[in-house]
């Protein structure tokens, strides 16, 4: 079974210029970890809500697990996904116990079960002793765990991360990227954005390059090396595919 | 119903550690409305409980002079002063001290001002006496070259009203000297003519036979509640204070939007409605302590400064489906521009005017019958004069909740629309 399924899809937003996305198709097999990478303004972003049911496609076709992403199927699809957006998405104000708590009640779990599971994730991401305190008091890498916490608290078979690793010391990121590799161990799909190269291409088994809304390539990191020959690691790839032009 | 209570609960942290959202909530509307009673309480006793000193320069000394002393005094509002430092005041005395803003009226009473009101009544009844065959004739003044006139000095900074008023009562004043000295020509004619009748045994000529009495129209057992400051300002700001609701919501709407946890629980399986639904009662909890806080200053608070106690009315129901009622109103307009507005200072700016201006033409600051007509239209589409409507029916008139379901239908319909447009807009947002 496929994880994600994307044929055609297009998308523009009221009042652009440019479509974000321009037939953009991909698909990997559940269990698998990928990559999804690309310069800014690619469409990566847009990509992702379109797969989680946040912004409604132009056109073209997306499947969850076999499931199409839409109304009758949303409820489904949002109970198979976790996704961790780009912003830290917790409430500032409330320590990290009341943030999870919260987002657990959302998710139906309820009391000592619903505490057990967040104290495992706050012990397993290292924030065991930071559950009281107010999230908009953590350091950099320790929002990024918490956020990350929030969206498996429902146990997701497809984990989708935005940059998750955005401005984080290099701890946080190596936890971070260890709990990635343990969890799709686990059976689990994996799918990630992020301009940090050198990392997609020790953690994904695959990478989708898109670009100008449409993909460029997809293959494992690997392969794609070796078949540029110029190409030493995956930025090479990626710069060969995308330009070295500057974009904003 | 556990997403609607997780909610709620939430709400109460986030609410709990925004001190300043706590400040603007609670602290804030007590000294709105503490001030607005004080400062607004001297207006409001201008007619009512208020005693000014009334300068009266009685040049005539007979009967006029005495009723209008009399009258004046009797009627609770004025204090007559009619001497200065145990000297009589004399008519230049008054008008300077008017003039300068000392005193707000003095009243000056002509010599022979009796008199010439007896002349008058004699001529009346020699003229009826003449017509009915009778002969006796009572003394009648030669004709005065100018006629006489009771002369009012007012302070020029005196109110419209306040000269209206006290003009009235003089007029009455007036009218009823002149009317008694009538009635008592006619009953001396009529005891000349029947002279075999003891005086004491004639009846008294009695001209009144129908007067006024003022009952209350309320269906409850309260009469008397007299609009006064605290009756208006403790209710009026405090729909005032519960409109501005509006901030905290739509700040807190917008924070989630910026912050990404409002992405996040959309992305959570299950009806964002819940949650909506869950910010909705909590923010309408939140309007109808905010309200019950402000009545308890007003009934506990207010005597301690010397103003009068808040009378609540007594469908004490009523009171309360009207303060969730403009709870419901105010927390969907708070939703509203929290959805429509993309940033704090939009929202903030926009819902505090906005507030303020719904308050200003829906007789939050004073009271709509005073307005101008066309304001006065606009003003009864504002929610804040459905709010304050109801209230009013309720603790003034003391009504009861079924004097209240007009108004109650347009704050709850008014909120529905507001919510239906937010839904719309978030909606058109996604797509």
């Amino acid at each position: 079974m496929n994880s994600i399924v994307v044929k055609d899809l297009h998308k523009t937003y009221a009042g652009a210029l440019v479509p974000s996305l321009q037939g953009l198709s991909f698909a990997f097999e559940e269990g698998r970890m990928v990559g999804l990478l690309g310069p800014n303004g690619a469409g990566k972003t847009t990509t992702i809500s379109i797969l989680c049911g946040l912004v409604k496609a132009g056109s073209g076709h997306v499947q969850i697990f076999d499931l199409p992403q839409d109304a009758a199927h949303r409820e489904a699809i949002k109970r198979a996904i976790g996704v961790v957006p780009q912003q830290i998405a917790l409430f500032p104000q409330l320590t990290a116990l009341e943030n999870l708590r919260y987002f657990g009640n959302l998710y139906g779990f309820k009391g000592k079960p619903l505490l057990q599971k967040i104290h495992h994730y706050l012990e397993l991401f290292g924030l065991e002793k930071a559950a009281s305190k107010e999230v908009g008091r953590f350091s950099g890498g320790m929002k990024r765990r918490a956020n990350i916490i929030a969206a498996i608290l429902h146990s997701p078979r497809l984990l989708v991360l935005d940059e998750p690793t955005a401005g984080v010391d290099v701890q946080s990121r190596s936890m971070i990227l260890q709990f990635l590799r343990d969890y799709n161990r686990q059976g689990n799909s994996v799918l990630y954005t992020s301009h940090l190269l050198e990392e997609a291409q020790q953690l994904c088994e695959d990478v989708v390059i898109i670009d100008e809304g449409k993909m460029v390539v997809q293959g494992s990191p690997a392969a794609l090396i070796q078949q540029h020959p110029h190409s030493r690691n995956l930025e090479d790839v990626f710069l060969h595919y995308t330009g070295h032009a500057v974009r904003d | 119903m556990l997403r609607l209570i997780a909610t709620i609960r939430k709400e109460w942290l986030l609410l709990l550690r925004d001190r300043a959202g706590l400040a603007l909530l609670f602290a804030m509307p007590v000294v709105l409305i503490t001030v607005m009673a004080l400062i607004q309480d001297a207006p409001f006793k201008d007619y009512q409980e208020i005693k000014f000193d009334i300068l009266t320069v009685d040049n005539d000394q007979g009967r006029l002079g005495r009723y209008i002393r009399e009258g004046l005094g009797q009627s609770g509002q004025f204090n007559v002063i009619d001497s200065l430092g145990q000297q009589p005041l004399t008519a230049a005395q008054a008008q300077q001290l008017v003039a300068e803003g000392e005193y707000k009226i003095s009243i000056t009473i002509p010599k022979g001002a009796t008199g010439e009101i007896v002349s008058n009544a004699n001529k009346i009844v020699n003229d009826i006496s003449k017509r009915m065959g009778m002969a006796a004739q009572l003394p009648v003044k030669a004709a005065a070259a100018d006629s006489l006139a009771v002369q009012l000095y007012f302070d020029p900074a005196a109110k419209k009203a306040f000269k209206s008023a006290i003009q009235q009562a003089l007029d009455n004043f007036l009218t009823q000297v002149q009317t008694d000295l009538l009635l008592e020509r006619i009953q001396l004619q009529l005891r000349k003519r029947d002279s075999t009748t003891a005086s004491d045994t004639f009846p008294a000529i009695k001209l009144k036979a129908v007067g006024l009495q003022e009952t209350s129209i309320g269906a409850g057992k309260q009469i008397d509640v007299i609009s006064n400051s605290v009756q208006h300002n403790v209710p009026a700001w405090s729909i005032f204070a519960m409109f501005f609701i509006v901030i905290p919501i739509a700040g807190n709407m917008i924070r989630e939007r910026e912050d990404g946890s409002l992405v996040r629980m959309k992305l959570i399986p299950g009806n964002y409605g819940d949650i909506l639904g869950g910010k909705l009662l909590f923010f309408v909890g939140v309007c109808v302590v905010q309200f019950y806080l402000m009545m308890l200053i007003g009934i506990y608070g207010m005597p301690l400064l010397g103003l009068p106690r808040l009378q609540m009315g007594v469908d004490h129901l009523a009171g309360f489906i009207t303060a969730f009622s403009i709870g419901v109103t105010a927390t969907a307009y708070g939703i509203l521009v929290g959805t429509v507005f993309k940033t704090p200072n939009q929202a903030l700016n926009f819902g505090a005017i906005s507030v303020v201006i719904l308050s200003a033409i829906g007789g939050i600051w004073i009271p709509l019958e005073v307005m101008p007509e066309k304001i006065q239209a606009v003003g009864r589409l504002s929610p804040l004069s459905w709010g304050l409507d109801a209230i009013n029916d309720i603790y003034l008139r003391n009504g009861h909740t079924r004097y209240i379901l007009p108004d109650i239908a347009r704050l709850l319909s008014c909120g529905l629309i507001m919510l239906g447009i937010a839904a719309w807009v978030e909606q058109r947002r996604t797509g």
